[in-house]
């Protein structure tokens, strides 16, 4: 279980994250794998959640528009049906009043006790009405019934009575009178049989006004009230201002039809606004009926539903974040194990070109320098000749010095062309059955009086059973004597040198030769199977032991790893097959190291 | 017993040739393939010694010809490139070598066994 956690971990954690650095920097393909992984998943996500986007806009604006139109559409239904509520109550008493001028006459109604009657009769019919007056044409009231002695009194100079005389009816703004009770007028011309007018005038009181209004309510986050022409407040509003405020409304366009608005309110709310301006069949009116609705309250459950959806598309978008971030991981974490291992591959390859590179030049060299190199020698060694066997100069030393120097010196440096010629060369492989324990022992007998000289112990640690390869005894015995000289230069007097050989698997075997000398600096690791790099003195160290352990190590098909701490001491460890077909040993390329 | 060096760096075979004679040899010294083959042609040599790589005929090729010419004769190469692949191409499996620049002693050694192998 938790090995699988690890795994999945392992899946997705980005391994790509820390910065490339080090020497397989200039080998990787790609160099920031943090970009490519964050213009992945930009891209991705960007690809999946646009289309989400724009469908969820699309959808919220389709809905909103549908939304706002069913709001409209119910606004003006409410303002339409409260529009005509309202003419009918002005048509309605307006008709009484006429019908009292035509039916009754000027006479009786100037009669204070039929005009009385008159009163209890319309407040029968329709409520509502406090006082009736009979005013002349002079505009002097001459009968009235009500609550009041207003006899006598002129209204000739008032506007309404005015207005009723050019055009037969007047209805006024709501006003408060002497109770301090909003109420309003209407009036009625009539004819009087001499051709002179007289106006019949009612004070409506409001009550009933407001009531019908208020029966047309539509909902608690809506209001329904009544202003004049300039906006005052004619019935009390729930949000918009107490009676004969002015509306904290924006003004609206005259129309003749019911029309609606949409509109933000002082409190920043958004409304519909309903509205028509009253006008009855007999005359117009000061009124303006308004219908205003708030949509948050109106649309409180599409709200709630809106949420709902919100939340869905907010988990969608997360989750398609999280996929893609996933997948995303995912490819750059192969990608960049792809590109790594090509990377090491690469670091591999170079180190092994150069070594070949180095093999063919020092080749060459040694080549080129072997041919003159054998006529000093001979030359030398001609000359030496006729000195000796002749019997000439025989005595004079300071000659027989110098061409023992010239000869010693074309010795040096054939030994050197041989070793730089060993390093390139591509000798025979033959192949034979070879016993571990003996190839070793046949190595520290060349070293085992030096060991005993410097107090340097040897230890073999081997299986009991015989250890047995098919392999190039001649290059493996080099190899191993490679590898315990440079051992004991390592090593001062008194230190252990072990060699440790066993099967790793049922195809190789594992030989390692640890000493616990002076041990190899991290920085000279990297070179130390270049050929010419030695850390020896000039004197003791051509550069080119290691350089060669290592083409042999190729040459049997095997590897060749170190493992070194300063001061501590060092591990070489060889793999080797434990059968290499002979082919393979000819056929190999020259070795580069 | 006669010993044939050919060798193209004139200088060197007749340094070798004189050293050797010194040493109570008999040598005689060619310095191309075709001069050698000539010299084959009319004389007897007990031991060829070549220089693997000459212009026009190489040693390998010289050695073939000569075995022809002389088949009793044997052969020691010398090579300064110290590489024996050379002698893989070549059919002398048994064929001596020595890699330049050659120290007389060793090569005296060289001649000794190669004739002693010839039991001569």
């Amino acid at each position: 279980m938790i090995g699988r956690f690890r795994e999945a971990v392992k899946l997705i954690w980005p391994e790509f994250y820390p910065k490339i650095s080090g020497r397989l920097n200039p080998y990787f393909t790609i160099a920031d794998y943090r970009k490519i992984w964050g213009i992945g998943i930009t891209l991705l996500t960007a690809t999946a959640l646009v289309p989400l986007a724009v469908a969820t806009i699309t959808y919220y604006q389709m809905v909103q528009r549908l939304v706002d139109s069913e709001l409209v559409l119910r606004t003006e239904r409410v303002a339409s049906n409260a529009r005509r509520a309202v003419t009918f109550f002005f048509e309605e008493r307006l008709d009484a009043l006429k019908f009292t001028v035509n039916e009754i006459g000027f006479d009786q109604l100037t009669d204070a006790d039929h005009l009385l009657a008159v009163l209890r009769n319309l407040r029968l019919g329709f409520g509502g009405l406090a006082d009736l007056s009979v005013i002349a044409d002079t505009g002097v009231q001459i009968a009235y019934a009500g609550p009041f002695k207003f006899e006598e009194k002129n209204y000739g100079n008032q506007v309404w009575f005015e207005e009723c005389k050019q055009h037969n009816y007047y209805v006024s703004e709501t006003f408060n009178g002497y109770r301090n009770v909003p109420h309003m007028i209407i009036a009625v011309k009539g004819l009087r049989p001499d051709g002179s007018f007289f106006i019949l005038r009612a004070t409506l009181e409001t009550e009933r006004l407001f009531q019908t209004l208020s029966s047309y309510e539509p909902g608690a986050h809506a209001d329904i009230f009544l202003t004049n022409r300039s906006f005052m407040l004619q019935t009390p509003s729930k949000y918009y201002g107490d009676i004969f405020e002015k509306m904290s409304l924006p003004p609206l366009n005259y129309s003749r039809k019911t029309q609606t608005v949409m509109s933000i309110d002082n409190k920043l709310r958004s409304i519909i606004t309903g509205y028509a301006f009253i006008t009855t069949k007999q005359t117009g009116t000061p009124f303006v009926l308004m219908v205003v609705k708030q949509k948050a309250g109106m649309i409180g459950a599409l709200l709630a539903v809106r949420s709902n959806f919100n939340w869905v598309v907010g988990l969608g978008t997360l989750i398609i974040v999280v996929v893609v971030t996933v997948l995303c991981t995912i490819m750059v974490n192969l990608l960049f194990r792809a590109d790594r291992s090509k990377a090491e591959t690469m670091v591999l390859m170079e180190q092994s070109n150069r070594l070949a590179s180095i093999g063919q030049l020092a080749a060459g060299v040694a080549h080129e320098i072997n041919n003159p190199l054998a006529l000093i020698n001979q030359a030398a060694g001609y000359i030496k000749d006729l000195f000796i066997i002749e019997k000439r100069y025989q005595n004079d030393e300071v000659i027989m010095e110098s061409i023992d120097c010239i000869l010693d010196a074309g010795d040096k440096c054939a030994v050197i062309t041989k070793q730089l010629l060993g390093f390139a060369r591509n000798v025979d492989t033959k192949i034979q059955k070879v016993n571990l324990r003996e190839v070793i022992s046949d190595v520290l007998i060349f070293h085992e009086k030096e060991a005993v000289y410097r107090n340097i112990s040897i230890a073999v640690s081997m299986p009991k059973e015989n250890l047995e390869i098919e392999t190039d005894p001649g290059k493996l015995e080099q190899i191993l004597l490679n590898l315990v000289t440079n051992a004991f230069h390592a090593m001062e007097d008194g230190r252990s040198l072990k060699i440790q050989a066993s099967a790793s698997n049922e195809e190789a075997v594992v030989i390692s030769v640890s000493d616990n000398g002076c041990g190899i600096p991290k920085e000279n690791r990297q070179k130390i199977f270049e050929p010419f790099f030695s850390t020896k003195p000039k004197d003791r160290g051509t550069g080119l032991g290691l350089a060669i352990t290592y083409g042999l190590v190729k040459k049997l098909h095997g590897s060749i790893s170190v493992e070194s701490r300063e001061n501590e001491g060092t591990t070489f460890t060889i793999t080797l097959p434990i059968c290499i077909r002979e082919e393979e040993g000819k056929n190999e390329d020259t070795p580069g190291g | 017993m006669k010993i044939l060096l050919v060798d193209d760096e004139k200088r060197f075979v007749i340094l070798l040739s004189k050293r050797l004679a010194l040493r109570g040899i008999d040598t005689d010294h060619a310095n191309s393939g075709e001069e050698a083959v000539a010299k084959v042609t009319d004389h007897h040599y007990d031991v060829a010694v070549l220089d693997v790589k000459m212009p026009g005929i190489g040693g390998i090729a010289l050695e073939r010809k000569l075995r022809l010419l002389a088949p009793g004769m044997k052969t020691i190469f010398l090579t300064g490139h110290g590489s024996e692949t050379d002698f893989k191409i070549g059919s002398a499996e048994s064929a001596h070598y020595l890699s330049k620049p050659i120290n007389i002693e060793i090569l005296l050694e060289e001649l000794k066994n190669v004739m002693g192998k010839s039991s001569v």
